[in-house]
């Protein structure tokens, strides 16, 4: 049985945010809502500052804290190593975002994509409805919806429920790549099986010196990061009083 | 005339309850002062409030079957039905802060028993149908040793796994102390010696009937027993504020910090612990009725406010990547829904006590 981990090379990525768009299109992910997303950071005082970017998701931890405390196994591991959510088990809680360190768990307060059930006019007799929009493309929600999406989880979680990135399961199942993964420009973002000592992730994992998120809490999650974007140098100095 | 203003405001509290109910379920708990970081707030910090006390009533009501204690006989019945009114007010808000309730059913079809919150809905369950069953044992003017002591084991469990529920949270190290199992079972008693204490105190003082010396030697004894617990109480508090507010240097308790300086926890700590100590360590006032109800209303207060301090010092910062766009600590002020939510359960409760005063000879002695 294949361990699904995913390695994020920072020096190839350029911060576009492709990977946060494909996945909302690819999971119908609603507004307000990150299942891939991002931190960042800047460092240093003025004149002398520098951006950091660091691309977030689901780690899909191998002690997942969220699956620990979930009542109802809602939240639960795969085989594969894939932390998967039921939304029919939820109860909503939320237990598991007090849980979740990396804060990439979100609760449907209302109903999702409420912008497209919207029946005004943009413009008044010139544009149309977002909900005739919705209509008119014979979609579920959004115009965009992805029927594919159904196949292991509701294409749009309902009220009342969490949901989060399940690592696009429903596209590994079909092995193909995570959304995420085959939308990067820079390929900065690289899949594959932890337990195949071959695997590219592997490859990487024993070249560079990774990092984790928050290793401290002890989770172990399945995505790693290795290397730093850093175009600067500096004169040779052993600075002064 | 009282009785129906009383009954008429108890109406109203239940009415705004079931409009904000209504609303919820329909609309969205978009209508609570959420964010994707608070994700916890008043309904579940109320829940905390009423569950806490009713487990501090179950101690209390166990005096004289697990202690032996016969002159605790005397308020045995109160204590016990006290306890399932306050049960069923931590049951409303309990239910209006989870977002799916029907899908509780699958703590049974899909149980997790390395979820405390797992733990936690069984004990409840057990606990509830017990509490019943004594109550009607009592009623009938019996009481059951052996559901006295289970009653009571329950007690302890409920109030401890709550303190394993929030112990979990290794993200959150301002929910994670580990004392909390014992500060839980610890607040719970003063808040249920609180809870008791008034409505003891209102009853006697409204109703007219003449207290008798024994019983007023009771809920003096009592009111004694609070002051302590809330003295004790305060020094644990005061630790918490020490150890995790003032000499941590940890970024995660950043959130406690900001709390210090909050109105919940400045009521908690001053009106809710040190003024109910001090007016409990007066003997003179401690024998007044006036002197009673107004430390057991104040802890009750504090304690309320307490547990709103405590959940919140868990979710104000927020963790990960929802920090992005955000302050380090997002600010918390409940909605209109959420604080009719809170007084849907104390109106609840508030309205089956009272009816059971009426109604079930809560006074009475069993055998």
């Amino acid at each position: 049985m294949p361990r699904y981990a995913m390695v994020i090379d920072l020096q190839r990525c350029v911060g576009c945010g492709s990977c946060s768009i494909s996945c909302r299109n690819e999971n119908n992910v609603s507004e307000g809502f990150y299942w891939s997303h991002k931190i960042t950071e800047t460092s240093g005082t003025f004149p002398n500052v520098r951006y950091h970017y660091i691309p977030t998701l689901c780690n899909h931890c191998t002690n997942a804290p969220c699956v620990r405390g979930c009542p109802t196994r809602a939240m639960h591991k795969l085989e594969n190593g894939i932390t998967m959510h039921d939304p029919k088990k939820c109860i909503g809680c939320r237990y598991c975002m007090i849980n979740c360190p990396y804060g990439v768990i979100y609760f449907n307060w209302k109903d999702p994509h409420t912008n497209w059930k919207d029946k005004r006019e943009l413009i008044k007799g010139v544009t149309s409805s977002p909900a005739e929009e919705v209509k008119k493309l014979d979609a579920r929600g959004v115009p965009y919806y992805n029927p594919h999406r159904d196949a292991t989880l509701p294409g749009i979680r309902p009220k009342g429920v969490v949901e989060k990135c399940t690592l696009c399961d429903h596209r590994i199942k079909e092995d193909k790549l995570p959304r995420c993964v085959e939308a990067c420009p820079a390929d900065a973002r690289i899949f594959g099986d932890l337990n195949d000592p071959k695997s590219q992730v592997n490859n990487l994992l024993g070249k560079f010196r990774p990092f984790r998120l928050k290793e401290a809490q002890g989770t172990e999650p399945a995505v790693f990061y290795i290397r730093d974007f850093s175009s600067a140098g500096y004169p040779r100095t052993k600075g002064g009083i | 005339m009282k009785s129906r203003l009383w009954f008429g405001l108890l109406c109203i509290g239940i009415v705004l309850g079931l409009y904000a109910t209504f609303k919820v379920y329909t609309v969205g708990f978009g209508l609570y002062a959420k964010t994707d970081v608070l994700v916890w707030t008043l309904p579940l910090s109320t829940y905390i409030f009423f569950s806490l006390t009713s487990a501090g009533l179950a101690f209390v009501s166990s005096i004289p079957v697990v202690f032996g204690i016969k002159r605790y006989e005397a308020i045995e019945k109160r204590a016990l039905y006290l306890e399932i009114a306050v049960l069923i007010g931590s049951f409303v808000c309990l239910l209006l802060h989870l977002g799916s309730p029907l899908a509780v059913i699958y703590i049974f079809l899909s149980p997790n028993p390395s979820s405390p919150l797992w733990w936690l809905a069984v004990l409840y369950i057990l606990y509830f149908v017990l509490l019943l069953s004594a109550f009607w044992g009592i009623h009938k003017g019996k009481i059951s040793k052996p559901l006295g002591v289970i009653i009571f084991l329950i007690a302890i469990g409920t109030s401890t796994t709550l303190g394993w529920l929030l112990g979990m949270t290794d993200a959150r190290p301002a929910l994670n102390a580990s004392f909390f199992s014992v500060y839980f079972p610890l607040t719970g008693f003063t808040s249920g010696l609180g809870a008791l204490l008034l409505v003891s105190m209102v009853y006697a003082h409204f109703s007219g009937r003449e207290v008798t010396e024994d019983r007023s030697a009771l809920y003096n004894e009592l009111a004694r027993i609070m002051g302590i617990f809330a003295g004790m109480v305060l020094v644990i508090f005061l630790w918490r504020t020490i150890s995790g507010g003032i000499s941590s240097t940890a970024v995660e308790y950043r959130a406690f910090k900001h709390m210090i300086g909050s109105i919940p926890y400045n009521i908690e700590l001053w009106l809710g612990l040190a003024v109910p100590t001090l007016l409990m360590l007066v003997p003179s006032i401690r024998a007044t009725v006036w002197g009673k109800i107004t430390a057991s209303a104040l802890v009750l207060v504090g304690m309320f406010f307490g547990r709103l301090e405590f959940v919140l010092s868990g979710v104000v910062r927020p963790l990960g990547q929802m920090l992005e766009g955000r302050p380090e600590i997002v600010s918390y002020v409940p909605t209109i829904y959420e604080v009719f939510v809170a007084l849907f359960g104390l109106s609840a409760m508030l309205m089956l006590y009272t009816l059971g005063e009426r109604y079930l000879r809560l006074d009475a002695v069993p055998e």
